[in-house]
């Protein structure tokens, strides 16, 4: 008899490798253990460990051979066992029993599993202390450290134990609220949550004065008080994260608010003066739609996961992958996701920060820690969801210390008829079932919505945590989009993401009227949840569905013969109420009306900043050639190849663009995939953001981002008719009047730049509050914002496969830079790592821009260009480095300065809107037909040398390629 | 020549895979999983049966464990049937995983799995590209190849194979494919040349008669030109090297 299962690997495993390297440490092993609510007897032990291992390569522990083949190993005499907490989703426990029920069928039916990793080790107690702070994270998991003598007696004696959810047996009564109270204890259900009978608090509302004092307005006049859902769902309606109130609210004089007017704006602006098809769906759904081909459509959704990262980075950012895909599976009748997009804001890895939530207390996650966590939660999510993920970015500050920002996208795409209607429109109707799809409902992510909307402060819930489970989604994912879509069996489709079911079901039911759901009917993950937990929980990996009656048995019949749950939990209706039963009593009752438009609107004010002047760093007089070197090693350009392989990016074998370019991989601007085989057209994809940029001036950042999302496409070959772009805010102290004025100043140049360059925004997201409020190690309060920073997601359609432009100049091939270049370091990664010099800030002139952008276009197809790079972070000096790696060919640099500018001025300025492109000798004459002779410098050749050789009137540097790749490739500290 | 292409729990190179066969000249489906178990009859209608790459059940429990465990419950039989017939199987990336945790490779000695694939050496999910060399002509899924050109993309493809086996696999020739450097000399287990540590580079295993071949890289993300790194400084085909594996497939029946 036992109650656990232990197996380890026989070799040496990846991550012991790793593990021992990084703790310098050769007696380390790692054991994968499975703790079971009952007691096994042999033959099923025996049966059971057969299925979850591998003959070959492992060996399963019994309490026969623990000791001895564990002390082949090593004298061990640590232990860490590492399980998740109660109610953290552990997804190789639902594989393993999965398995188990599959083979043993009824011969083994109720009982409970946890997966459990446990490191053994021989060292000293600090050792297992410290593997245990890296490889575990206390939010999610507990750490049980103790001697392996016990380890071998918990073996004996069966004591291994596993977490299981024990929640009180709690009867529901409905529960009434008095709001009328004083403003202070008003204030307080608002920010700690609603009082339980015990005193306790539910946790944050993120419900200010105003919004609570509607709620009470509301309730007097409908002469009743409110129940614990209303408040709870009304706060999950209202928060920021949902409705945006800060882009919608009355700001300065613009009472449209610069959502409507610089957002929006544009697009109408835009649609209005193009006449064309090519917006086909924009802002009102989960993704922004734009049209591939004359069939098909394709969409893109760009979300931030930024709060649930900083407190569990893999959880944080698997989820915000997975939960980006599910808003493509929302998009329309449900697209299908072909490509994930990311970009993430971290801190040095290399740097310990050494923050805390609480005084002395609640530490922070390392820096390193958050930087694996976010890209491995990303790769396990995009990876094990079979979407490639070839496009990304990754940028370094110290200001993102206190909150990360992890941006994840999706890119769909669906034919733009099914069955002979269109597939972007649909409607709940009165009448239709609501049906729940996919995973079921427990206490993870209750309050991510209201929370993710606040700062991070030490009242910020842990259980807003959620960890994603891929492949309960594809399972999911293929039912809808091979099996129920074109067969139209639905009539509208939606994502449970912020919210849950009160923000899914609220939403969908605008396009009926209204809805009654019966909570009692959802699947739970375990009993003991309260009605509103039900309601706002975010549990991942579900979607709603509004499916006819007489559908509603087929579609259930056909997720289920696939694995997934559907669940019937309500129905739509005409009248305009919003009902919510829990086992027949009626727990929510309120109009539609007031649910989504009744909270108050913001008036905001700002104010010109105060210009903070940056420390003068005086330059160190070095040679051109070892500046290149450092600039080159630096973390926001050196190379991100160690995060392209580890994404799978051929998946869907739709890759034409890779992300690591030329045989000596450089890591590319920009990506492309084909997603259709029978059609040659691809989609480009590419993004920008310049945080570094925002403090000096916020509008010419706005326009450097746009300038820069917009050029990698154009370089990449695609059409300038066939461009998009989304815009993702991530802003700091939104409630600061100098902040909004940098907000507003960044949306206006959104306007006019996407208006100048005619690309619409077709989807957006913002997250106001990315500030950190707590303490240092001394026990100093600290508060740390992030820089503003604007992501511009931007994706196009490039024609041909021949209009795909490439890195890799060839021998003999001339050097030119289009577009002129100025002296503009200012907040240049030059500045920051060689030494700041007197100069500008990059300023976007949109008419010169798109001069160079048509004529580089038309250039390109007429196979003038031979290969091209958009100059952006450390100016012409990386452009044509990168060149040289990537192609493995050595140029030659003529140093022609124009507009008396220096040499460093001229290769490292990060003056906008230039693309270095080579094309061949006998092209020249077409390409002068083509450029006027003040929009371009040839600035040297192609000369397939070994070197590239930098040349003056004076004298010439050289520098070798090989020496510069490996600058490049430089693995980047703490990582 | 009819296909069927297995989908289901999270493989997701279904689409590509089937792709590949139509374009070669086969007919083919994709089913479920969970279809084949409640009608293994309909194996009689194919000639070929493809499990393509993908992560079943998460690669929980080991990559391709969980859907070997399925199929060995509910399929195994009919499947050493097909197997022994002149019909052909194949399994890529994690494909190539559920053979081998079913033993239906190499399958010397039968019914349990004799090989392992393991973690990747560098402890990372490594998508890159790789070339191998064809080291068993008998195979008709490896006739007249010499060199493939391919993408890997996977965490679990470490070959691990007692010793002694080892020996018999390369008495039985069934070692598939290796990998080599870029002398075209084998990697001997350089990295990146051998992305994953596998012992004597293998990078393919097939069974005696050579109609199962259990490989990691993916053909069908090779497939047309377009899909190989910097296609557009390389001489103009219509086809990359993965095309040359499922020709093969078609001439074994032709």
């Amino acid at each position: 008899m036992t109650n656990t299962i232990q197996i380890l690997s026989i070799e040496k495993t990846g991550k012991e490798s790793s593990l021992q390297k990084e703790h310098n440490n050769k007696s380390i092993k790692i054991i994968d253990g499975y703790f079971f609510s009952t007691n096994l007897d042999d033959q099923k032990f025996t049966k059971i460990s057969k299925l979850i291992s591998n003959d070959v390569s492992q060996t399963i522990l019994t309490k026969k051979n623990v000791n001895k083949v564990l002390s082949s190993y090593s004298n061990f005499n640590w232990v860490v066992e590492i399980k998740f907490l109660p109610g953290v989703t552990d997804n190789i426990a639902t594989t393993v029993k999965e398995i188990i029920k599959d083979n043993l069928k009824s011969s083994f039916k109720s009982f409970e599993l946890g997966s459990t990793k446990i490191i053994l080790i021989k060292g000293r107690k600090e050792d297992i202390t410290k593997i245990s702070k890296n490889e575990a994270n206390p939010l999610i998991q507990t750490i049980n450290i103790y001697p392996f003598k016990k380890y071998l007696n918990n073996f004996k004696k069966n004591q291994f134990k596993i977490e299981k959810v024990k929640l009180p047996k709690k009867k529901y009564s409905k529960k009434e609220i008095n709001l009328n109270i004083s403003d202070d204890q008003l204030s307080l259900i608002g920010k700690l949550g609603i009082e339980e009978n015990d005193k306790s608090r539910r946790g944050t509302l993120g419900l200010d004065l105003e919004s609570l004092k509607a709620i009470r307005n509301y309730f007097s006049t409908i002469k009743r008080k409110p129940t614990d859902v209303e408040i709870e769902t009304l706060a999950q309606t209202w928060s920021e994260h949902c409705k945006h109130k800060i882009f919608s609210a009355k700001i300065d004089d613009i009472h449209e608010g610069i959502f409507k007017k610089y957002i929006k704006g544009a697009t109408e602006k835009i649609i209005q003066l193009r006449k064309d098809n090519f917006c086909v769906s924009l802002f009102t759904d989960n993704a922004g739609g734009i049209e591939f081909n004359k069939d098909w459509i394709i969409c893109h959704k760009v979300e931030t996961h930024n709060t649930p990262s900083a407190l569990d980075p893999f959880g944080g950012a698997i989820t915000g992958i997975v939960g980006v895909n599910r808003d493509c599976l929302g998009f329309g009748k449900g697209a299908k996701p072909i490509a994930n997009t990311y970009a993430y804001y971290l801190a040095d890895p290399n740097k310990k920060y050494q923050l805390y939530r609480q005084k002395n207390k609640d530490p922070m996650l390392p820096a390193n820690f958050i930087a694996k966590g976010i890209i491995s939660g990303v790769r396990v999510g995009g990876n094990c969801s079979g979407i490639p993920t070839p496009q990304g970015n990754v940028y370094f500050d110290d200001r993102f210390a206190g909150k990360p920002l992890v941006f994840c996208g999706t890119v769909g795409i669906i034919p733009k008829k099914i069955k002979g209607k269109l597939s972007h429109k649909k409607k709940a109707n009165p009448g239709d079932i609501i049906l729940m799809a996919g995973g079921r409902v427990g206490k993870d992510g209750i309050h991510g919505a209201t929370f993710s909307s606040e700062e991070l402060d030490p009242n910020s819930p842990v259980s807003a945590v959620q960890i994603g489970d891929p492949i309960t989604q594809k399972k999911m994912s293929d039912v809808i989009i091979r099996e129920l879509r074109d067969e139209n069996l639905y009539s509208s489709i939606t994502d449970n993401g912020a919210g849950g079911l009160s923000s899914s079901i609220g939403e969908m039911a605008k396009e009926s009227g209204g809805f009654i759901v019966n909570l009692e009917k959802v699947p739970l993950k375990y009993n003991g949840l309260y009605p509103w937990e039900i309601w706002v929980s975010e549990s991942q990996e579900r979607m709603t569905l509004a499916v006819p009656p007489k559908n509603v048995k087929k579609v259930i019949k056909k997720f289920n013969a696939r694995g997934v749950e559907a669940t019937i939990i309500g129905k739509f209706i005409k009248k305009e109420k919003a009902i919510v039963k829990y086992n027949k009593t009626e727990i929510l009752n309120l109009d539609m009306e007031f649910l989504h438009e009744g909270y108050p609107k913001l008036n905001l004010k700002t104010s010109f900043p105060k210009i903070k002047k940056e420390k003068k760093k005086i330059i160190k007089k070095s040679f051109l050639i070892d500046k290149l070197h450092k600039l080159l090693s630096s973390p926001n350009i050196v190379s991100k190849e160690f995060i392209a392989t580890q994404y799978d990016h051929e998946v869907q074998a739709t890759s034409i663009i890779k992300p690591l370019q030329g045989e000596g991989r450089v890591f590319g601007n920009a990506t492309a995939i084909k997603p259709l085989f029978d059609d040659e057209k691809s989609i480009a994809l590419s993004q920008a953001a310049y945080p570094q940029y925002a403090e000096t001036n916020p509008y010419d950042m706005a326009g450097c981002t746009i300038d820069t999302a917009y050029k990698n496409l154009i370089v990449s070959g695609a059409n300038s008719k066939k461009i998009a772009i989304l815009d993702n805010f991530c802003w700091c102290s939104s409630d600061e009047p100098d902040r909004l004025y940098q907000l507003k100043e960044a949306a206006k140049a959104c306007y006019d730049y996407a208006v100048s360059y005619q690309t619409p925004f077709i989807s957006g997201k913002d997250s106001m509050f990315n500030d950190f409020k707590g303490f240092d190690k001394t026990g100093k309060s600290v508060k740390i914002s992030i820089p503003p920073t604007l992501l511009i997601s931007s994706i196009g359609v490039v024609d041909k496969i021949s209009h795909l432009t490439k890195l890799t100049p060839d021998d003999g091939d001339i050097l030119v830079v289009l577009g002129n270049t100025r002296n503009e370091l200012q907040d240049s990664v030059y500045s920051k790592i060689i030494g700041y010099e007197k100069s500008k800030n990059p300023v976007v002139n949109s008419k010169d821009a798109l001069r160079t952008y048509r004529n580089f276009e038309k250039a390109n197809k007429l196979g003038i260009i031979n290969s091209a790079i958009g100059i952006d972070l450390g100016g012409i000096g990386i452009a044509v480095t990168k060149m040289a790696i990537a192609s493995k060919k050595g140029l030659t640099i003529d140093l022609k300065l124009k507009n008396k500018i220096s040499v460093d001025q001229f290769l490292f300025s990060e003056t906008q809107s230039r693309i270095l492109v080579s094309m061949k000798k006998n092209k020249l004459a077409n390409f002068k037909k083509i450029f006027k002779a003040s929009d371009y410098t040839i600035i040297g050749k192609c000369t397939g040398s070994d070197v590239i050789e930098f040349k003056d009137n004076k004298k010439i540097m050289r520098g070798k390629i090989l020496d510069f790749a490996k600058s490049y490739k430089q693995n980047i500290k703490g990582l | 020549m009819n296909v069927l292409v297995l989908s289901g729990y999270g493989i997701n190179c279904e689409n590509e895979t089937l792709h590949a066969f139509e374009v070669v000249g086969f007919k083919g489906k994709i089913i479920h999983i969970n279809d084949l178990i409640q009608n293994p009859k309909q194996l009689n209608n194919y000639q070929v049966f493809a499990i393509p790459g993908g992560f079943s059940y998460g690669d929980d429990t080991g990559s391709g464990n969980a859907m070997a465990k399925k199929i060995m419950t509910n399929l195994y039989d009919q499947l050493i049937d097909f197997s022994l017939k002149d019909k052909l199987i194949i399994g890529i990336c994690n494909g190539c995983q559920i053979l081998i945790n079913l033993g239906l490779v190499p399958s010397l000695n039968k019914k349990d799995p004799e090989v392992a694939l393991i973690e990747n050496k560098s402890g990372s999910y490594e998508c890159r590209w790789v070339d191998v060399k064809v080291s068993n002509n008998k195979s008709p899924w490896l006739k007249n190849i010499s060199t493939l050109n391919l993408p890997v993309a996977h965490q679990e493809g470490q070959f691990m194979i007692p010793i002694n086996l080892l020996k018999s696999i390369k008495a039985n020739n069934l070692i598939g494919l290796q990998y080599i450097n870029h002398r075209k000399k084998l990697a001997k287990g350089q990295f990146p040349f051998n992305p994953n540590g596998s012992k004597d580079d293998i990078a393919a295993l097939t069974n005696q008669n050579g109609n199962v071949l259990a490989m990691m890289p993916h053909p069908e993300r090779a497939f047309y030109n377009y899909h190989i790194p910097n296609w557009q400084s390389k001489t103009l085909k219509k086809f990359g090297d993965g095309y040359k594996i499922f020709m093969n497939a078609k001439k074994f029946f032709a």
